[in-house]
């Protein structure tokens, strides 16, 4: 036995004519933009889909890792097939996120938010922080949900360190966490990582945009790490094939030229030797920057002055 | 052990094996922490070399080393068999003669242990992905279960106040309407409303009127734990009483809830009052639907507010059905106008001098389709309540016009036709309008109409009514007041209005049985004073002769009544004033 809706509604018709049923201002954000009451709200989560390969998965299998799934293998060694190089750049992607982490402890930077951090394999942020400065603490981020739950475990027992899912492109988000404000204080200079993600978000996402919000958080002082795939300086073939490789993968590659990656730096004063082949960011020995423009990836470090 | 003798040889090889390294995996050190290790493991494979007798373990552990330094894949293990085997004995000179079958048995010893360690380091990672994949597709899930739940919650409760809304409450009370099917299980349902909440809005704000309306929720979902009170909206609640036991308990709901919101609401440093209404229904589950205990808990919330509010009130059956009759007639009038429905009878008013028939009075008959022919009280007093008065009215002097003139036309001496206005239709702009237009388009003579008023209509004190019963008196058309001697009864403002009869109500022809009876007197002084003004005065209600005979001789000047004649068709007026069939 139902009621109808319409008797019930003639019931509450005189409530109706009064002021107080324009509720909709107390709906969650995501059923007020749907409109509707009743859709399906946009925190829904996603279910976890292993069949899938994960850029944080076929990362680690470049790295030498075996934090995959044969589904990550298969895609990775596509792309192996068609970029022989793949695994060096990300080796060498990887050893850049070193050196700049390890820069910025010298530096004296105690906090680190890593945006796009993957799958913990070896190297990673805290390792690096916390060797040299135990009392340093790090946030990763990531959409991977897998990377998150494995980040989670690794990290358990340090309290210095601690991971969240979310999405680089939802900064706002990112910089409300509870999670990320009790580990960070905005008021002191924090390290923004976004390495080797960006080239992950569109230019309809508008990186520029989400990376001028990370800075209005931060204090004087703080720095940005950026690195991402660039085609700069290739001729047009290979350019066009090197895009015909990404266009082929599960996750398009945004390339960036050289100066893209320098203007995403804006309100950020350079740290020598500015934007470079990753490579060529403060090598550790002349002949380790040797091909560096093999490397694919392009970084740099900026601080923010004042 | 001291400083080695071949130090700057095994800088060399350390040097030579981690270039032959590198590239092979992602190595999370710099250079030279890669050298400092692998220079440490060069010296042990050295003195391992040397010594007797050849500690395989060694082997081993260069190797456990290596793979824990994450200096771990296939490419690895092959350049460091191929770098140790092509350069370690020459860089460091350890010549010796078994030194071939020595190394042999060494490196066969750095493979098998880097295997194993590699293989180990493999297993656990892959363990180790499965267990997060695991992890975050279980907690995917219960995000989901939970954002469900969340949905759910959201879908079925009120975002202001978060108590169950109309939705949960229509499926709770049609859940406890179905489980006590078949069972002689009760059921109650209190609707409250509170009381001029609007005014809470208009004086304090909405923001204001929002907190209160959250105060009272809490209060009142408190006060009657733990039953279900859902918001319906606005400022109406209802409450469910599942498995009652009878009127009482229900009704006990109903008085915690009310002296729940009998306390101030303190908003905002606001003293806010808020009072509510409830109206109770309590019965047998199996004799209800949901729709109608919720339609029955609605009226009666009604005649709780109807009271005064403040309280609560008890459906009662009968009441309820006559309310739904009422509400049902007063409903099909529109149309039984549009189906020609309604028609007139019309009652003769004589002369008490000469029994001639000075006029009629137009009486309203309903020919309804199902309850048969209905007499004006039933219906009138809905029409003036709901403002169909008006289309009736205006339709029933429209009629009555018609009908006068073929009366006119048939003698030299036509009886008027009274027609009765309601107070509405008085107080309406446009009737001066209307009743020239009836008399022009129907040609009846103005003298040849009278319209019956209520002496209430003539004292609310408005001047339009007045000017416009002036402008029609003007005209010539006869304006009487109806049933004189039952309300207020004032003579002295008759002088000043347009009035040309008096009709004295039925009650005191009635109690003119004995002569000399206190009704006679204030009769015979109440008509002298009529003639005093110039009015003639008409008796209703009288039924016998001997009623006749004492009016006649107060001075009265005309009667109406059984007496006279019953109410009657048109045509038997029109036989009559054609002197052929006396009514
Ligand atoms: C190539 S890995 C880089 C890992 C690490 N930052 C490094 O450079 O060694 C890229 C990571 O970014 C993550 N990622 C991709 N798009 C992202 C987004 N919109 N927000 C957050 N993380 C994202 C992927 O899940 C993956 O784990």
């Amino acid at each position: 036995m139902k009621i109808s809706d319409r008797a019930l509604r003639a019931m509450a018709s005189r409530a109706e004519a009064g002021q107080n049923t324009r509720r909709g201002t107390d709906a969650p954000e995501g059923t007020r933009r749907g409109g509707r009451a009743l859709q399906r709200p946009d925190w829904a989560p996603e279910t976890i889909d292993v069949e899938r390969p994960s850029v944080a998965r076929m990362y680690d299998y470049y790295l030498g890792g075996s934090h995959n799934f044969a589904v990550d293998r298969a895609a990775a060694q596509k792309m192996v097939a068609a970029v022989p190089e793949a695994p060096l750049m990300a080796q060498a992607n990887r050893a850049f996120l070193r050196r700049a982490v390890q820069h910025l402890t010298d530096a004296g930077i105690r906090q680190f938010l890593d945006i796009g951090s993957g799958i913990p394999t070896v190297g990673n942020v805290h390792e690096i922080a916390q060797r040299h400065a135990p009392d340093s603490r790090v946030v990763y981020v990531d959409v991977d949900p897998v990377a998150v739950a494995h980040s989670r475990e690794i990290l358990a027992g340090n309290d210095g360190a601690t991971v969240v899912q979310e999405d680089l492109r939802r900064p706002e988000r990112i910089l409300a966490h509870p999670d990320v404000r009790s580990m960070i204080d905005f008021s002191q200079p924090v390290a923004v990582l976004v390495v080797a993600v960006l080239h992950f978000v569109a230019d309809d996402d508008r990186p520029a945009e989400v990376l001028r919000t990370l800075r209005a958080a931060l204090a004087p002082g703080s720095y940005l790490v950026l690195s991402q795939a660039s085609d700069d300086g290739r001729g047009e073939a290979e350019r066009a094939e090197a895009e015909q490789v990404y266009r082929r993968t599960d996750n398009p590659l945004w390339v960036r030229s050289r100066a893209e990656l320098t203007a995403f730096f804006d309100g950020f004063e350079l740290v020598e030797p500015g934007v470079v082949w990753v490579p060529q960011w403060r090598p550790e020995s002349p002949e380790s920057a040797e091909d560096a423009e093999r490397a694919v990836f392009l970084g740099g470090v900026g601080r923010l002055g004042g | 052990m001291g400083e080695s003798p071949d130090a700057a040889s095994g800088g060399a090889f350390a040097r030579a094996w981690a270039k032959a390294l590198w590239g092979t995996s992602y190595l999370p050190m710099t250079q030279a922490q890669l050298e400092a290790l692998l220079r440490r493991l060069t010296d042990l494979l050295a003195q391992t070399l040397r010594a007797e007798p050849l500690d395989l373990r060694v082997g081993h552990r260069v190797a456990t080393e290596l793979v824990a330094a994450h200096i771990a894949s296939a490419e690895a293990l092959g350049r460091t068999l191929e770098v140790i085997q092509l350069r370690l004995i020459r860089d460091l000179d350890l010549a010796a003669d078994d030194i071939a079958d020595r190394m042999a048995r060494l490196m066969a010893a750095v493979a098998t242990g880097y295997a194993r360690a590699l293989r180990d380091r493999t297993l656990d990672e892959q363990e180790s992905i499965r267990r997060a994949a695991m992890t975050a597709r279980a907690e995917a899930e219960r995000a989901l279960r939970a954002s469900e739940a969340r949905f759910r919650h959201q879908a079925t409760h009120d975002p202001l106040t978060d108590l169950p809304n109309r939705t949960l409450f229509a499926e709770r009370l049609a859940a406890a309407v179905d489980a006590a099917a078949g069972s002689g299980r009760r059921v109650g349902l209190c609707f409250l409303d509170l009381d001029r909440f609007k005014r809470i809005n208009d004086s304090y704000g909405h923001q204001i009127g929002d907190r209160a309306l959250v105060a009272a929720a809490r209060r009142v979902s408190r006060a009657v734990e733990p039953h279900l009170v859902a918001r319906l909206g606005g400022d109406a609640f209802v409450i469910l009483v599942e498995r009652s036991t009878g009127t009482g308990d229900v009704v006990a709901v109903a008085e915690a809830a009310l002296a729940a919101l009998a306390e101030p609401v303190l908003v905002d440093g606001h003293d806010v009052t808020i009072t509510g209404s409830v109206g109770i229904v309590e019965r047998r589950a199996a004799d209800s639907s949901p729709d109608d205990l919720m339609r029955a808990a609605g009226s009666t919330l009604n005649w709780a507010k109807t009271a005064g509010g403040a309280r609560w009130a008890l459906y009662d059956a009968e009441r309820d059905d006559r309310e739904q009759a009422r509400q049902a007639l007063s409903a099909a009038i529109p149309t039984g106008l549009e189906r020609g429905e309604f028609f007139l009878d019309y009652q003769p008013l004589a002369s008490l001098h000469d029994g001639s028939l000075l006029g009629v009075e137009a009486l309203v008959r309903w020919r309804h389709p199902q309850l048969g022919v209905l007499r004006p009280d039933t219906f009138i007093g809905l029409a003036e309540e709901t403002g169909l008065i008006v289309p009736l009215g205006g339709w029933v002097l429209a009629e009555a016009c018609r009908e006068a003139v073929g009366w006119t036309a048939a003698t030299a001496q036509p009886p008027y036709v009274s027609v009765n206005l309601a107070v509405r239709q008085v107080r309406r702009p446009g009737l001066v309008q209307e009743v020239r237009a009836l008399l022009r388009r129907t040609g009846l003579p103005p003298d040849r109409l009278q319209l019956e008023i209520t002496e209430s209509t003539m004292m609310s004190g408005a001047e339009e009514p007045v000017r416009a019963l002036r402008t029609l008196a003007d005209l010539g058309v006869r304006i009487a007041i109806d049933d004189f001697g039952t309300g207020y009864s004032n003579l002295a403002y008759l002088r000043d209005l347009p009035v040309t009869e008096l009709k004295v109500a039925g009650e005191f022809v009635r109690g003119l049985r004995a002569p000399e009876a206190p009704d006679e007197r204030i009769l015979a002084s109440l008509v002298s004073l009529a003639h005093a003004l110039n009015l003639t005065v008409t008796a209703e209600g009288v039924e016998t002769g001997g009623q006749a005979d004492r009016l006649r001789a107060i001075g009265c000047d005309a009667g109406q009544g059984w007496h006279f004649g019953r109410p009657a068709p048109a045509e038997n007026i029109l036989a009559r004033v054609k002197g052929r069939a006396p009514c």
